[in-house]
């Protein structure tokens, strides 16, 4: 790509965020929507959470790993298990990250 | 409603208060270091795409979308059409739609200019940390100088991380695995979300479809759990209620 098309291609992208992000907040008092929808939206938030964490768990090199070899699984469930525990979120972000590189640098599983 | 007639009542939402921008930045602080590490590990594949250091200071700084980025670097590497990267940007962004009408009911009497970047900087985290907060439209003191105190430090230490690994680049081995910190940081969010049946089984749906539709194009998997989490949750919560009478 030349120079002037990536320096396009980054206005493009701000342009996609702002459209996507900011629609509500500039539109939204002229829509209403539907009661049973803003039910529903209110589980988005969790859902879209959860959609993030899952692929970055459970897959490795575009293969669901179900197995201990899986690096980031098990230091996944511990670690929500570590923060349904404690309800410290730092505490469990250090725990976490500790367990994770202890797993892949002795190769405990692998 | 016009901006011009404010209604008396919901004029102090806007007002500072300091005490709840201050429980705001109490509440995110955790998340910055995920947040952080996160950013680190865009701003390090940036560049390893070829971006120069000042293209990809614009990107991390105008776009401030770590997901679209991350979306749009193949694309860029592969020299895709502009319109086509343009377009998959905005399919992965998608799920910020869901969020900004979740959002900007609660500040409609906010002049433009303010409700447009409240929402250009409102990332995942941060909508989630505020609606747990504040589930109700209802104007309430101090409303905004929360959301202002999650928001506002959110996206400096993006921005730092981010920087961060422009400028350090190739020096981040990346089998650290620091994108992890993100991980994890999101999972400790999404926890006390869980806190009804309905939400339970929509974040385990979500989570399902978004790994078997990991493979689909535009990342139109994540979209796609989103969606579908949401309805199972809601047809659940419906399913309980008739149950219950």
């Amino acid at each position: 790509m030349a120079d002037w098309e990536i320096w396009l291609t980054i206005a493009a992208l701000a342009v996609a965020t702002a459209a996507t992000r900011s629609s509500f907040w500039l539109v939204g008092h002229h829509i209403t929507i539907p009661k049973r929808v803003q039910e529903m939206l209110r589980y988005a938030p969790a859902c879209a959470l959860a959609a993030i964490i899952a692929p970055d768990l459970l897959l490795d090199g575009g293969q669901v790993q179900f197995s201990l070899a899986n690096l980031k699984l098990v230091p996944g469930v511990v670690a929500t298990a570590f923060y349904v525990w404690r309800r410290n979120m730092l505490q469990t972000i250090v725990f976490g990250m500790a367990f994770y590189t202890v797993l892949r640098v002795l190769h405990i599983f692998s | 409603m016009t901006e011009t007639s404010v209604p008396q009542h919901m004029s102090y939402v806007a007002e500072h208060h300091e005490p709840s921008w201050r429980e705001g930045l109490k509440t995110g602080i955790p998340t910055l270091f995920g947040i952080g590490a996160w950013g680190l590990v865009v701003g390090v594949a940036m560049v390893k795409t070829g971006l120069t250091v000042a293209q990809a200071l614009a990107m991390t700084l105008v776009v401030f979308a770590g997901s679209a980025q991350l979306a749009s670097l193949p694309l860029i590497a592969a020299h895709a059409p502009i319109w086509v990267i343009f377009a998959t940007a905005l399919v992965v962004n998608l799920r910020f739609v869901i969020f900004s009408a979740l959002l900007a009911p609660h500040f409609s009497h906010l002049p433009w200019k303010k409700r447009f970047l409240l929402g250009y900087v409102a990332g995942d985290m941060t909508v989630a940390l505020f609606l747990q907060k504040y589930p109700s439209e209802e104007p309430q003191l101090g409303k905004l100088s929360y959301l202002k105190g999650l928001l506002y430090p959110n996206w400096a230490a993006w921005q730092v991380g981010s920087i961060a690994g422009i400028l350090l680049g190739s020096t981040v081995p990346p089998e650290w695995g620091l994108g992890f910190a993100g991980t994890l940081a999101i999972i400790c969010i999404t926890v006390p979300l869980v806190a009804s049946r309905p939400a339970l089984a929509g974040v385990l749906v979500a989570g399902a479809v978004s790994v078997l539709g990991a493979a689909l194009p535009y990342k139109l998997g994540l979209l796609l759990a989103v969606l579908l989490g949401m309805g199972v949750a809601m047809f659940i919560e419906e399913w309980m209620e008739k149950k219950h009478g």
